[in-house]
């Protein structure tokens, strides 16, 4: 993929949804560092858009319109503070959950908050698996979202003289690519926790790594070439 | 139609002011399209459900960057649900090629009413450059459009190597790009 430099077929692939989970993260990467490749896609995009005519509307359920509000109305205030969020959001489910559920809410309330305090639903650790190709693992990046530990391995990413590898979070909702520092190409590195980041962003971003002058890019956004990226996958269910 | 009072765009500008109660109108006159769009991709509805919430946060965050020299809002709303659809299945394994329905000619057409007005001239032009294409072609390009099949999926499906499933998309591809172009 990264040898791929023929844009328009990237753009064009990327716009069809047919690449795999690999190329699909690499390519979200790329063209947000890359304003050539981005317009390429939009223009994919919407070359393609009139196909959603022929896709039959489905009605959602009800109850989902509620959420959202709730959740717009949360990005008003101060989305930095994110665990306080995370827990309103809770307390606003096992709400709505207790309301719907009539006589049973008692007993519902307790069950979820008896799971909320063993700890919060869903997965909580995470990999993503920095390769090239499918062959050569480059970086493992992993995270824990209970203390936003974020941790990378280097498996065969090899030391470039001179140069070092940077990591960036890539999310279109945090415009720019965000530095998370610099990469050792042996061993482990350290990273900074992510507790500036809403959960549902370190999820869904994708990590990438580019190769920096030495002491890391000088302009605090990616100068090098983008080598390595990926998303995020759950390690437990 | 009652209550149609605004049109998307109007309504898009609203929103990108923060105007909840624009929101909503888009909300209810485009949840079911985009919903539509997301369940074709996910196939379960669970998952359907936390995606469709965040496509509408991020539809309220990004309205301002909606631009409507380029597109239609339908167009824009169904580009983000797509693609938030598609980064959400490829973090699982590859669909499963069972799970592929065949796709039959896409003569039905569900256009939304607030978003009819020039888009049908599109929809029709791009469906003449795909009749141009060879039958099995244009079905591999709806499969990968409509239910994000990737190439590995369509190669399973179609008993073909993946190097070929590739480069038949790419040609595909270029020649509906001329077709749209001429």
């Amino acid at each position: 993929m990264s040898e791929d430099n023929d844009i328009e077929m990237i753009a064009a692939e990327y716009a069809l949804g047919c690449l795999d989970g690999e190329e699909r993260a690499a390519v979200a990467a790329r063209r947000l560092l890359d304003p050539a490749l981005n317009t390429s896609i939009e223009q994919w995009e919407r070359r393609l858009a009139p196909l959603n005519a022929t896709i039959a509307p489905v009605e959602p359920p009800a109850h989902l319109f509620a959420r959202v509000m709730a959740r717009i109305g949360e990005t008003a205030q101060d989305d930095r503070a994110s665990n306080v969020i995370l827990l309103q959001r809770r307390l606003r489910n096992w709400r709505m959950a207790a309301v719907g559920a009539g006589a049973l809410a008692a007993c519902l309330m307790i069950a979820l908050g008896l799971r909320e305090t063993a700890g919060p639903s869903g997965p909580r650790n995470f990999v993503a698996v920095m390769q090239k190709d499918a062959v050569s693992p480059a970086f493992i990046v992993s995270v824990d979202l209970d203390t936003r530990a974020l941790t990378i391995r280097a498996v065969a990413a090899g030391a470039q003289p001179g140069k070092s590898y940077q990591l960036w979070l890539v999310d279109q909702s945090l415009g720019a690519p965000k530095s998370l520092g610099l990469l050792r190409p042996e061993g482990v590195t350290s990273g900074p926790r992510l507790t500036a980041y809403e959960p549902a962003v370190i999820e869904n971003a994708t990590y990438a790594v580019s190769l920096e002058p030495e002491n890391g890019s000088p302009t605090g956004a990616p100068t090098g070439p983008v080598l390595f990226a990926g998303k995020l996958i759950p390690t437990d269910f | 139609m009652p209550g149609d009072a605004i049109s998307l765009h109007d309504a898009i500008a609203r929103v990108a002011a923060k105007d909840r109660s624009a929101f909503e109108i888009l909300y209810r006159a485009t949840s079911a399209k985009l919903y539509g769009v997301i369940l074709r991709i996910l196939r379960n509805k669970a998952v359907a459900d936390d995606v469709l919430q965040d496509v509408y946060v991020s539809i309220w965050e990004r309205a301002g960057s909606f631009d409507p020299t380029r597109g239609s809002p339908l167009g824009w709303m169904a580009t983000i649900a797509r693609n938030r659809a598609l980064d959400e299945i490829r973090k699982k394994k590859t669909v499963a090629t069972e799970d592929i329905e065949s796709i039959a000619e896409p003569a039905a057409e569900f256009e939304h009413p607030l978003d009819k007005t020039e888009r049908r001239e599109d929809l029709a032009k791009l469906m003449r450059c795909l009749s141009g294409l060879e039958p099995g072609r244009r079905e591999i390009i709806l499969l990968a459009y409509c239910q994000g099949a990737t190439r590995e999926a369509l190669a399973t499906k179609f008993a073909t190597p993946a190097a070929t499933i590739k480069s038949w998309l790419r040609r595909s591809l270029m020649q509906l790009k001329v077709c749209l172009e001429s």
